[in-house]
């Protein structure tokens, strides 16, 4: 599939609404005192699994 | 007064743990996902490959309506689990860490503290469900056709009952037991035992919660309110009050 043939106006909502989650779960995991586990692995899971990482971590990551 | 201090306090809770921010944004493309996907399917099955010479691929393009109907499928699944992971800490959380305690050492009235709670949980997950729903009805029109802008209010305001009912349950559920993972499994038990029986009974019950999406379904493509619709949002408008009422009862006479 060409690059040409996707229609970004499309699918660019969804990718920016994707990296305003990333970027507010990277903002609190930096700003919060502690987390349940390492602070490390949850910037990991973050980055790397896209949408399921940031709701991991603010439901399983955040100490309540 | 009393009601409104603890609605309040658990509003500026939710912006400090940022579920005013991320909830909204799930909602958002859980909505528009599946849309999307579908869209570009056959693309998707093109440049993957591994189809034999000269195989062909055909995909009928949903109607409108139906493709707008997929952002509900969406929230029937993931939403409702993302609804109980939010809520499974909302009293057994306090429970389990004497928050609870606390709050009750002063003169608030149970069925105050149970409904606030649920009144400020239900603001944010409608609030969410709207926006989602909003911009699956967006995306509907622009790649497959026209949905009007009522039928999107419609089934807003129908679907809302259906995941207030869920949240409902869940607040009930949250009084039981003071581990939340007992009430994220319990919970969603309790929805699914209500669309099994709903399944095999469902030429009796034709009121049944349970009938909600499928009824909603039929909104969609005719616009027409049904009785047995009418019906169903009754049964499960009474079932929330019930369910309400017994939490504010189980709290009262749990022992500490």
């Amino acid at each position: 599939m060409g690059l040409e043939d996707i229609n970004w106006a499309l699918i660019a909502p969804l990718i920016i609404v994707e990296m305003i989650l990333l970027a507010v779960a990277l903002i609190d995991l930096i700003r919060i005192e502690e987390t349940n586990g390492p602070k490390w692995v949850w910037a990991v899971i973050c980055i790397f699994i896209s949408l399921i990482g940031p709701v991991l971590y603010f439901i399983f990551g955040r100490r309540q | 007064m009393q009601w409104s201090v603890i609605f309040k306090k658990e509003m500026v809770e939710y912006v400090r743990n940022v579920k005013w921010i991320w909830v909204p944004i799930v909602f958002l493309i859980f909505g528009i996902m599946d849309l999307i996907t579908t869209y570009y399917l056959p693309k998707i099955i093109e440049s993957v490959g591994g189809m034999p010479e000269g195989a062909q691929v055909n995909i009928p393009t949903p109607a409108p309506e139906q493709a707008f109907f997929m952002s509900i499928g969406e929230y029937g699944t993931m939403g409702i689990l993302i609804i109980a992971l939010v809520s499974m800490g909302l009293i057994a959380g306090e429970l389990k860490s004497g928050v609870y305690e606390l709050v009750l050492s002063k003169p608030v009235k149970y069925s105050n503290y149970v409904t606030a709670k649920w009144a400020a949980l239900s603001t944010l997950i409608l609030t969410s469900l709207f926006i989602g729903l909003l911009a699956g009805w967006y995306y509907a029109n622009i790649l497959y056709g026209d949905v009007s802008f009522g039928t999107f209010i419609g089934t807003f305001l129908i679907y809302s009952i259906y995941i207030l009912f869920f949240i409902t349950i869940s607040v009930f559920v949250n009084t039981w037991f003071k581990r939340p993972g007992m009430v994220l499994f319990v919970s969603l038990l309790f929805i699914i035992l209500v669309n099994i029986i709903t399944s095999i009974f469902g030429h009796y019950l034709t009121w049944s919660p349970g009938h909600l999406s499928s009824y909603l379904n039929g909104y969609i493509h005719t616009g027409n309110v049904t009785g047995d619709l009418w019906g169903t949002l009754a049964t499960t408008l009474f079932l929330i009050v019930i369910l309400l009422f017994s939490a504010v009862t189980v709290l009262k006479n749990k022992e500490m």
